[in-house]
């Protein structure tokens, strides 16, 4: 492992809370101030690199493992991606079959060994499953590896709640390890009072909300293109968001063991903030 | 060959097929086929269709760390997985005596029993109180945790669980990972102990000593014998040892290992990672890799001239009873069954005596070493200090292939090292010798005892040949016509 600071960071989210598609689009604004930065997919579904590569271009540790043995060099398994962007996806067994938590710690053990983590980097992310379902899950928070950690969330009461749990885990491991929480990225839902809402959810749980990333279009369109907003549209409005965001990690000085909270005090803020009598009948959309 | 780059930051230890290219499974012609197609870097592991048993990577990262004396082991893992851990601690017991240890302290072996339970919850829980356990009954200097397969399929995150105790009950807490499903190779179970005591408790040098790592089992304490002339004392490792003598092994002036196999990882890490010499030649078994040993030793201390008199003292000592002793045992047909590297020792001292080494059965092969020497390669030595060995095969303790081999080849001696292997010999009314202790055979001297042994073994020949007559062979006159490799795809 190297001996240089390499921030290495890991993104939990409720499942298609748009981990991937943040983690890919910041690491875009990072790219663009001239970082160097390595992207982990920790997901068996394999698609946490596809922006960066133009498509689901890369053969995942797991496949090669499989096929090729375990005799192999970093070049398999790594690419690069846009403006020099390193991808490395996990990948995993099919659907229903074997432990695709062990394969995560089988793939990081194997990027350690193969020297992926060189000094020049100054970033590594890991975009982990939704769910942090075992102790494989776990592997990028572990000691020696990711010490920050970002939750994408947005308005809705199913990602707060997902939220809370991953701070669960989180506050286990920063009670032992160094790993702490840097903050949550909001990625609008366009729900009432959204950003209100995701800020004293925020508080509460210790934290801080780094950025509210706003609900555009162009995501969708760059994502049908296979890119990410910054590469796709480099000025419009939602890059800059994504650059910003990017701007918020770097600059980030606030890390904390969150404090998660109980499920009816969850319950009470979102009724403070969405239910507000104002927009009681209003369920527009 | 290239030395292997150890990185001590990472936690558990790269596996011997990656790291070495070491194979468990072999058949062909001779011994110099196979050192001759490893040096070229041709040789393949052949998959076995049929197995009847295996050794695992956990009962060797045991073997080592249970044995240091003011250390406690546990098992982190379901109960089964040290359920054989018992017969260090005999090991233990019996062999302290032979290094003048007579008030050792029982081995006491903790599991976490890891069941149903943990398997969904996780096991950390029960790993932190097995450690505050195990730490008040025994109060020792240090910890050691043997990984198993349950434990790492779950993902336990074992090694922020020792740096967390490690703060709270002040001892350094060793993991050594050595999950059974992670090598196919047992001996990685070796090297994940050395890892860990490389990591953990070796302790960067603050002076240079008079000393001489020794990295061995439980042999008898030939050692100090050896280096007493020279002004140096052994500092053996790790049977035996405490926390304090691992943690000044940096401090040594050279290290050796009693088996390549065994000892190379560590002796390879103290060479990188502190600049403490290691002497690379082949340990000391027949006249040839004696008298290079020894050179080594001089070389590596500046004590040429003192070496070469005590090579000279020990021959005028030593080579008559040899002569003696090869005029006996002329042209006797020996058959090896051990581990690498021993029992290319054993092929050495048969070879030495004027024995006729008709076959051998290795349970696994390196085809290099983590120091990049191939002056360690004790079969090659083996192959040019004393010709070809024939019916040579890589087996990994299959007891079929052992009996196979016995039954064809008709040997006048069983030479072995591991328990099990011996009792083929002795039913099939071949005098069988079974010498665990690795000392015994070292040297000049070594092959003058050993000789005398083999001798004994071979007048008194009568136990087995009644044995013979009374014993059960399980096998079917199918099988012995078979060839040795029948199960090898």
């Amino acid at each position: 492992m190297s001996e240089k600071n390499i921030r290495q960071i890991a993104i939990y989210g409720k499942g298609g809370i748009g981990k991937s598609t943040t983690t890919q689009n910041l690491t875009a604004g990072l790219l663009d101030a001239g970082k160097k930065v390595m992207i982990v997919g920790c997901d068996p579904k394999a698609d946490s690199t596809r922006l960066m590569l133009g498509g689901l271009a890369q053969k995942t540790v797991l496949d090669t493992l499989r096929e090729e043995g375990e005799d192999i060099d970093l070049s398999a398994i790594m690419k690069e991606g846009f403006k020099g962007v390193r991808c490395v996806e996990s990948g995993g067994p099919e659907p229903g079959v074997g432990c695709a938590g062990r394969g995560i710690i089988t793939s990081i053990g194997l990027l350690e060994r193969l020297g992926a983590y060189t000094d020049d980097l100054d970033y590594v992310f890991y975009d982990v499953l939704g769910d942090v379902v075992c102790g494989g899950f776990a592997m990028p928070i572990r000691e020696g590896k990711a010490k920050e950690i970002y939750i994408v969330a947005s308005g809705e009461m199913m990602a707060l709640y997902a939220a809370n749990n991953i701070s669960k885990g989180i506050a286990r491991y920063a009670k032992t390890g160094g790993v702490r929480l840097g903050g949550i990225i909001c990625n609008s839902r366009n729900v009432d009072r959204e950003e209100e809402l995701v800020r004293a959810f925020a508080r509460e749980l210790g934290t801080q909300l780094i950025h509210f990333v706003p609900r555009d279009n162009v995501v969708q369109r760059a994502e049908i293109n296979k890119k990410t907003v910054i590469e796709y549209e480099p000025k419009c409005g939602q890059a800059n968001a994504y650059r910003k965001l990017a701007e918020a990690i770097e600059n980030n000085q606030n890390f904390v063991i969150p404090t998660p909270i109980s499920q009816e005090r969850l319950e009470e803020i979102l009724v403070e903030y969405g239910l507000m009598d104002s927009i009681k009948d209003d369920y527009r959309i | 060959m290239e030395k292997t780059r150890i990185d001590l930051n990472l936690e558990s230890v790269q596996v011997r097929e990656q790291r070495l290219g070491a194979i468990t499974s072999w058949s062909g012609e001779s011994a110099a086929e196979l050192v001759n197609r490893a040096e070229c870097g041709g040789l393949k592991d052949r998959s076995r269709s049929f197995s009847q048993c295996l050794g695992c990577s956990t009962t060797h990262g045991a073997c080592q760390t249970i044995m240091i004396q003011d250390s406690v082991l546990i098992s982190h893992g379901p109960i089964g997985c040290s359920s054989c851990f018992h017969d260090f601690a005999f090991s233990y017991r019996v062999s302290g005596a032979n290094r003048g240890l007579t008030e050792l302290k029982q081995r006491h072996v903790y599991s976490t029993n890891l069941e149903e339970k943990e398997t969904i919850y996780g096991g950390m829980q029960k790993l932190r109180d097995t450690i505050r356990a195990a730490y008040e009954r025994e109060h020792p200097n240090a910890i050691f945790i043997v990984t198993t397969c349950a434990a790492g399929i779950i993902g336990d995150d074992v090694e922020s669980v020792t740096n967390e105790m490690e703060k709270e009950i002040g001892i350094p807490v060793c993991a050594v990972y050595c999950e059974g499903f992670r090598s196919k190779v047992w001996t990685t179970g070796f090297d994940a102990a050395y890892h860990a005591i490389a990591r953990k408790l070796v302790k960067p040098p603050v002076k240079k000593r008079k000393l001489i790592n020794v990295i061995n089992f439980w042999g008898y304490d030939l050692f100090n014998e050896w280096f007493k002339p020279l002004g140096y004392e052994a500092n053996y490792i790790a049977p035996y040892a405490t926390v304090e003598s691992l943690g000044y092994a940096s401090e040594a002036a050279a290290t050796m290992q009693v088996c390549p196999t065994l000892g190379t990882y560590l002796s390879h890490v103290l060479e990188q990672e502190y600049g403490v010499p290691e002497i690379k030649e082949a340990p000391p078994y027949g006249i040839p890799q004696t008298d290079a040993w020894f050179r080594n030793l001089g070389e590596v201390l500046g004590l040429e001239k003192e070496v070469e008199e005590l090579i000279k003292q020990k021959k005028e000592e030593y080579l008559p009873k040899i002569e003696a002793l090869r005029e006996k045992l002329k042209g006797k047909k020996v058959y090896v069954a051990a581990g690498a590297s021993y029992g290319h020792n054993l092929l050495a001292i048969a070879r030495e005596l004027g024995m006729d080494a008709i076959g051998a059965g290795i349970f696994h092969h390196e085809p290099r070493f983590d120091n990049g020497s191939g002056k360690s390669d004790v079969l090659r030595k083996v192959v040019d200090n004393y010709g070809d060995v024939p019916n040579f095969n890589v087996c990994n303790k299959q007891e079929f292939e052992l009996v196979n081999r016995l039954y064809n080849l008709k040997p006048d001696l069983l030479l072995a090292r591991h328990g099990g292997m011996s009792r083929w010999g002795a039913k099939l009314g071949i005098p069988s010798l079974l010498i665990g202790d690795e000392h015994f055979g070292m040297g000049y001297e070594g092959l003058v005892k050993y000789g005398e042994r083999i001798l004994e073994t071979i007048e008194n020949d009568e136990f087995v040949k009644n044995l013979q007559k009374h014993a059960f062979v399980p096998y079917t006159k199918w099988w012995f016509e078979q060839p040795v490799d029948t199960f090898l795809n």
